[in-house]
């Protein structure tokens, strides 16, 4: 809503409504004045002496008082006909605001300045930044409804304010209304029919029992968290990419499991503040509080050619003061970059000053290492890699995925390792094997190749490369760009099962982990080449090496050297080595020939083995207990069935149980030890901050500033050259009680969650500009609670949910339409339409898929439309959707790409999060109806949504009224039956003569097409969808 | 009876000294000289057409033009190479670029590195009537010339793709501003009714390329229904716009059907606003799920016309193919239509970067000033042509860096003052010295020529006026018929 709507509401407010009032209160100046003035007066006679007109200033009592230099006395308290503002807002000839300036004064407003001067001038302090004491709970007799109760001093509150309007409060919504809304607003999921039941029985006996332990049932349940995080995110401009120019994948999701686990705890938010801002600071700091301080790394970067650090870290540096100012102070110290702020006393200095508690956050302004812009830290940085400083933590969803992959590999290596149905080759390969140890005991073979240069792919005649008896290959220097080494080796002991690169000599060294990453990667491929010249390329399952550098693709680390080798910065223990494991086992025929072409500077010595015995890892083929086994005189269990497992991996005489055992391996590899990376914050020495002249970063005529809170706050603590201020001070003062501002900012967002809109509507500006609050004293009632109760959020929320005001019904009040349009006196609750991550949580959830199986963990993809990221470079995208396993998580852990945000997530108004976004718009449009209608994910949930309800009963009323139960926690009414029956009929005829249709429909996505009768159930998901449209489901009423 | 009142005057008397030494007395000057202007050209302020349904209820200035077409030049075209001709920087080539000029200034990859001048590597010569200068890259642009409003005086304060790209589109490198066409949206509202109203579509050429992003078609803070709608070259045009698999249009027809019958059974049971809203956009849906394909479909373009465009094949996503379908989307009563496309970094490889993007453009930009004068629609239609920056005099290699301190832009039909070539840089094309005109001033000369007056469109947000033009720009008169 904007400004120019919400004004004539206010004014509608104000106008005299009931006519018992005796006499009319005295006016405001929070309340009736400073709207009037900072929307029209400010901008020339407020706190930017840069702009002020005249030198008047009408913001400061003392100055208004005063005769201007033109000898005119602006207000005199008492005597409106004497004061020059009451005169010129009313001079036709030469009014104030002038015209120029686009700002009219209503009549009303004329009156109102006229009456306030009248009255007085009395000025007050702005109500945020006026210190926060706890009011007096009203004790005003409220107009009763019957069905209306005071649970709380929230009651007391809005129903003191009803009264005074003469209205009475709405009574409480019927019991499974209740229970969707509570649902939806505290987890973000509707309720199941069961619970709705069970609710509806229970309220029926005792209401407010049922209703207090829904409230803790939900309060308790993991998606609380999930459904907080939603919230918090969009304030902490969490995203999984940087933002800036090519817009890179950044490493950051165990922040966002910090946020959902902080919440599920309910950890106080002084702690959760101070652990963002400066976890890192605290006496040895956990490994969460270090994750939570990825807060502050969540700034937009870059890594664009050409962009100059310094610049750019000016640019980090100013959106983290305006992003850490509407997070925590809920005020927009954006301009301050520039200039004073023209209507809240917010000077530039105070925007550098709290800018400076964060120059100790080490960052890189371009994270890349250009000849133009030398960045030696990063040497060897390219698009692909990830942006430092970071640190590798547990997470328990990768760590719950390794063990379901660590019990299914188990089981695919117990397959391998039992008895064959028929012995015969088992023992013929043993046979083999072991003749072969005999003439290579450590089981690798060394066979002689023969070795050339190429330069380009064709033979460098200059260069020599000499072949030792031990099968080393020396060459004078290192391979330059253009060259390869290839090696042919025309006969081999037997089947090979694994190739293996040893690089004596040292070609590592230590050196510098930026040297070692500017070098090049080992490449490695291997071709057979047939007596007629054919080349037949050589596959590999997987590969690892004894060490090595890793090696990324856009910020995900690659596993293992399949693809290439980078090796380590430092001397490792063992010899360099590095095993290929191939995806078929290799035998060369008559006339046939091995070819295997090395590549990259980082060695000049190399020599090649191969073995008959492969293996499930790469560094396990040829290892010692096999070779043990083989040379056991009477072999162990265990022994007979490690041999087993390495005949039927190595000579795979059973391709499919290979497949899937790599399959599972490649599964299990992906969850990466359970641990992930994760930027922090990480202190270093401060750099300077100055105040930047008109913001401008090459301008250095500025003073430098030191750490210090804002001028215009209470309670201002200041650097001194002695000591200076850290971001653990700036922590602990904003959660500080000096500090008005954080608790009423917090508690009015809060408020905005259950309500739809904030106590103060501008719930990201509480400066004179934005609004004051419809229940000023509710406010600091519920801002002095959360502070004195621990700053306990489930404290706070669970007060608000227990209030009447909340459980009350969300029809809007026709008799009220007119006095109270938007609702503001909260004579009922108001409708919500759900936020985009919970139209699909909600979609899915109906449906029966939405997977909430575990909490937490990387950011999944679902289905998006193709060539959506066709403009996106540096890396080239491709985006891939998640397969089952993540294909249904929740909204919260949807992929965030801040240059194109999932069109589902952009069309249903979430932010791209470039910076702090504290307030969504709500819109309505066509893009949503067609994401709903249309949009591959709602398709398949309508589809499965229909198998569920089809399967559910085993009528058509009966299922119909699943569907509704489901979808809408109640039953159709007539008219809805009628209609969707009818649909449904013509739907199957429809269908029934275009089953081909009917089976298109029933394989959109990922999940199997059901079984069952094709026509019947796309019948039946016409119905869904239609149901899923409607704009009851995707609104919490 | 009236008598004097000595105090009452002196009063007043230093109220008009106090109106003189207001910030709104020599703005509220200016304002009237160029309203003035507009008046004498013969459209009235005041009226909007019919059918403008935006925030703003009527129209500050004269209504000039009534769309507009974009079309972005991404990555940042050489002004040396089209319409800056520089006899003396070619006299130069290969030598040391004086420091003089470059002392103190921002440059990107020229960090750190000798500057020597690069002359450009085409020849100029002058057309129409005007006597426009313009590259031999550019033969067809050159039979328009007439049409051309070229501006070689345009300056801009970012100097990397990003962030320019960022202040081209919304005037502030702050996230969250609304772009242009959100903000033409918001105030004016669209003429079509089953298409989007602001519209953008995308083509890449051989070289240069360089990435850009959603955030320069945001809606910002304003509603997203006021966002830019991408147009996709691959699959939908817009995104979901086509049907389920398996499900035919007498199918999707009865869904929304259902789908309206069932809001407004609840629409009859709650006073809620939004439920009439919603089935109004269902409708609006189902019909873009017709208009789209249709106005995607040149079926009905005759073969002289894709020829006139240099469309080899309909619909292929190359820049001429969306030249016409601009004009398709103008027919239809979009209100803004901003085409990139992206090819035009040439830090290496000028010569042949500049040659393949001049071809990619250079027809299909002329056909479609040709197409849509003469259809009657060139006079209403404002196009802008240009990149978020341009080019270094100085050579990088085998091209040229990024640069803000001057580069060309031009405009043509919507009211502006075509055959004309405004402002000029310096001798060696490094810095525009003649009569310089920012980004804001660009934005703040389009809002007029659509009627509107840029200080006074605006949206509150976090508690403040946000505007196109931030706190800053003019409109340059002189670009104005």
């Amino acid at each position: 809503m904007t400004v120019s709507q919400r004004l004539p509401f206010i004014l509608a407010l104000l106008a005299p409504a009931a006519p018992l009032a005796a006499a009319e209160p005295k006016l405001s100046f929070n309340r009736d004045i400073r709207p009037i003035m900072s929307d029209t007066c400010f901008h020339c006679h407020g706190f930017d002496a840069k702009t002020r007109e005249a030198g008047l200033r009408l913001d400061l009592r003392e100055d208004a008082l005063k005769p201007t230099k033109n000898g005119v006395v602006p207000i005199v308290p008492g005597k409106p006909d004497e004061s020059e503002i009451i005169l010129r807002i009313t001079d036709a000839l030469d009014p104030m605001p002038p015209d120029e300036a686009h700002k009219t004064l209503t009549p009303k407003q004329k009156e109102l300045l006229r009456r306030w001067v009248a009255e007085g001038a009395v000025y007050e302090p702005h109500w945020a930044y006026a210190a926060l004491v706890r009011p007096a709970v009203p004790t005003v007799r409220p107009i009763r409804n019957p069905q209306s109760e005071i649970r709380n001093p929230i009651d007391a509150f809005v129903q003191a304010r009803l009264a005074e309007k003469q209205i009475a409060p709405s009574p409480v919504a019927a019991p499974a209304a209740l229970l969707r809304r509570l649902s939806l607003d505290l987890t973000g999921l509707p309720p199941t029919p069961a619970e709705v039941d069970a609710f509806v029985a229970a309220s029926a006996r005792d209401p407010e029992g049922a209703y207090r332990a829904e409230v803790d049932r939900l309060l308790a349940s993991p998606h609380h968290g999930e459904r907080l995080a939603v919230w918090w995110l969009d304030i902490a401009r969490f995203s999984d990419t940087v933002g800036f120019h090519g817009d890179q994948n950044q490493r950051i999701f165990p922040y966002r499991d910090y946020v959902i686990g902080a919440f599920n705890r309910n950890l106080p938010f002084d702690r959760f503040t101070v652990e963002q801002l400066a976890g890192d600071l605290l006496p040895a700091p956990t490994p969460a509080q270090r994750v939570a301080t990825g807060y502050n790394r969540l700034n937009m970067m870059t890594r664009e050619g050409g962009a100059q650090p310094q610049e750019y870290l000016a640019k980090y540096g100013a959106e983290r003061v305006r992003s850490v100012a509407a997070a925590w102070f809920g005020s927009t110290f954006g301009c301050a970059e520039c200039h004073d702020h023209k209507f809240d006393p917010i000077k530039a200095k105070d925007f550098y000053e709290l800018q400076s508690f964060f120059a100790d956050v080490k960052q890189w302004g371009v994270y890349s290492d250009y000849g133009y812009t030398k960045n030696p830290e990063l040497a060897g940085f390219n698009n692909d890699f990830p942006f430092p400083p970071e640190i590798e933590v547990d997470s328990p969803y990768l760590a719950a995925r390794r063990d379901r992959a660590e019990a299914a590999l188990r089981e695919q290596v117990a397959a391998l390792r039992r008895p064959p149905a028929d012995p015969a080759p088992f023992a013929a390969w043993t046979d083999s094997a072991r003749a072969r140890l005999a003439a290579a005991p450590a089981g690798w073979e060394f066979p002689a190749p023969t070795a050339a240069v190429l330069r380009a792919g064709k033979p460098a005649g200059n260069r020599t490369a000499s072949v030792a008896a031990d099968g080393t290959v020396a060459l004078g220097q290192n391979l330059g760009r253009q060259e390869t080494l290839r090696l042919a080796f025309s006969a081999l002991a037997g089947p090979v099962a694994a190739l293996r690169l040893e690089l004596p000599g040292d070609p590592v060294g230590d050196v510098p982990f930026e040297k070692a990453m500017a070098r090049g990667a080992v490449t490695f491929a291997a071709a057979v080449r047939g007596a007629d010249g054919k080349e037949r390329k050589l596959a590999f399952v997987f590969a690892d090496a004894t060490a090595k550098s890793p090696r990324y693709i856009n910020g995900v680390e690659l596993h293992g050297v399949t693809g290439g080798w980078k090796l380590p910065p430092l001397r490792p223990a063992e010899p360099l080595a590095a095993v290929w494991l191939l995806r078929e086992p290799l035998a060369l025929a008559a006339g046939e020939t091995l070819q295997v072409t090395l590549g990259g500077d980082a060695a000049k010595e190399f020599r090649l083995g191969v073995t008959a015995l492969g293996a499930g890892r790469p560094l396990e083929a040829s290892a010692a207990p096999v070779i043990a086994a083989l040379h056991a005189a009477a072999p162990t269990d265990a022994q007979r069935e490690l041999l087993l497992e390495t005949w039927r991996l190595s000579a795979a005489p059973e391709p499919a149980a290979v497949a899937a055992y790599h399959r599972v391996a490649a599964e299990l590899r992906d969850t990466r030890r359970g641990r992930a990376w994760t930027m922090v914050t990480e202190a270093t020495e401060p750099l300077p901050v100055r105040v930047l002249p008109r913001g401008n970063w090459q301008d250095e005529s500025g003073p430098l500033v030191l750490p210090a809170t804002p001028s215009f706050l209470p309670g201002r603590i200041e650097s001194t050259p002695e000591k200076r201020l850290t971001r653990l001070d700036l922590a602990r003062w904003l959660m500080s009680a000096e500090n008005p501002i954080t608790a009423r900012a917090v508690a009015n967002r809060l408020w905005a969650l259950f309500f739809g809109t904030g106590l103060s509507a501008v719930v990201d500006d509480l400066g004179s500009q934005g609004e004051l609050p419809s229940h000023p004293e509710l406010l600091d009632w519920l801002a002095v609670e959360f502070r004195e109760k621990g700053w306990d959020l489930r404290h706070v929320i669970r007060l608000i949910v227990t209030s009447h005001t909340y459980r009350q019904e969300s029809q809007l009040r026709p008799e009220l339409r007119e006095s109270d349009p938007a609702n503001r006196l909260l004579a009922s609750q108001n409708p919500r339409r759900l936020e985009a991550e919970f139209v699909r949580d909600n979609a899915l959830f109906i449906a029966g898929r939405l997977d909430l199986r575990d909490i937490g963990g990387p950011s999944a993809a679902p289905y998006q439309p193709d060539g959506y990221y066709a403009a996106l470079q540096f890396p080239d995208r491709t985006y891939v959707a998640s397969g089952a396993e993540a294909q249904w998580r929740r909204g919260v852990y949807m992929h965030w790409q801040r240059t194109f945000l999932h069109p589902m997530l952009a069309n249903f108004d979430a932010p791209a999060r470039d910076e702090c976004a504290a307030q969504r718009v709500v819109s309505n449009t066509p893009q949503q109806a067609l994401t709903l209608l249309n949009d591959p994910t709602f398709v398949e949930a309508a589809k499965l949504f229909a198998v569920r309800v089809h399967a559910a009963a085993a009528t058509d009323a009966a299922r119909l009224t699943e569907a509704f139960r489901l979808a809408l926690a109640r039953a159709p009414k007539p008219a809805e039956r009628t209609a969707l029956t009818a649909l449904l009929a013509a739907q199957r005829e429809h269908y029934r003569a275009n089953v081909a249709d009917a089976q298109k429909v029933l394989a959109v996505g990922l999940a199997p097409a059901p079984a069952g009768d094709p026509a019947e159930l796309a019948a039946w998901t016409s119905v869904a969808r239609v149901l899923l449209n409607t704009h009851e489901v995707i609104t919490r009423y | 009876m009236f008598s004097f009142d000595p105090s009452a005057h002196a009063r007043s008397v230093n109220r008009r000294t106090f109106l003189t030494q207001s910030a709104y007395g020599l703005g509220g000057i200016a304002f009237a000289l160029l309203q003035q202007k507009l008046a004498a050209a013969g459209a009235a302020p005041g009226k909007l057409p019919p059918g403008w349904n935006g925030a703003l209820r009527e129209a500050h200035f004269p209504v000039r033009a009534k769309r507009v077409i974009f079309l972005c030049m991404a990555g940042g075209p050489s002004q040396l190479e089209t319409f800056d001709w520089k006899p003396q920087l070619k006299a130069l080539d290969g030598q040391p670029f004086p420091e003089s000029f470059t002392k103190g200034q921002q440059l990107a990859q020229l960090q750190n590195t000798v500057l020597k001048a690069r002359g450009s590597f085409t020849n100029f010569a002058r057309h129409g009537h005007a006597g426009i200068e313009i590259s031999e890259l550019f033969p067809h642009l050159a039979t328009v010339a007439d049409d051309l409003c070229v501006v070689r005086s345009m300056q801009t304060e970012q100097i990397n793709h990003d962030t320019a790209h960022a202040f081209m589109n919304t005037g502030s490198i702050i996230k969250g501003r609304p772009s242009m066409g959100s903000w033409l949206l918001y105030g004016l509202g669209a003429e079509t009714q089953d298409l989007p109203g602001f519209i953008v579509l995308n083509s890449q050429g051989k070289y240069g390329l360089q990435p850009i992003s959603a955030r320069q078609w945001s809606s910002g803070v304003l509603p997203s229904r006021f966002q830019g709608i991408q147009f996709q070259s691959r699959g939908d045009a817009v995104h979901y716009v086509g049907n389920p698999d398996g499900v035919c249009q007498s199918t999707q027809r009865l869904v929304v059907e259902e789908i309206k019958r069932m809001n407004g059974l609840l629409a009859e049971e709650r006073a809620d606003p939004e439920i009439a809203t919603r089935i109004a956009q269902y409708e609006m849906a189902f019909k873009m799920q017709s208009s789209v394909p249709e106005l995607t479909d040149f079926k009905n373009e005759p073969q002289a016309m894709l020829d006139l465009y240099g469309i080899k094949e309909p619909g292929d996503g190359s820049y001429a193919s969306n030249c016409l379908l601009a004009r398709r989307l103008a027919e239809r009563g979009v209100r803004m239509i901003q085409l990139y496309h992206r090819a035009w970094d040439h830090h290496g490889d000028l010569e042949p970067g500049m040659k393949a993007g001049a071809k990619e453009v250079d027809q299909a930009t002329a056909a479609l000033i040709k197409d849509l004068k003469q259809r009657g629609m060139l006079d209403d239609t404002l196009i802008l042509w240009g990149g978020e920056f341009g080019r270094t005099p100085m050579g990088q290699g085998t091209g040229r860096d990024h640069h803000i301190l001057g580069f060309s832009v031009f405009m043509a039909g919507g009211g502006v003052k075509a055959g004309q070539v405004y402002g000029a840089t310096d001798e060696l094309g490094y810095k525009a010295v003649d009569r310089v005109v920012s980004v804001h001033d660009l934005h703040a000369t389009m809002l007029a020529l659509m009627g509107v007056d840029h200080r006074r469109l605006n949206t509150k947000f976090q508690g403040l006026d946000v505007r196109l033009t931030g706190i800053a720009g003019e409109v340059v008169k002189d670009l104005i018929a």
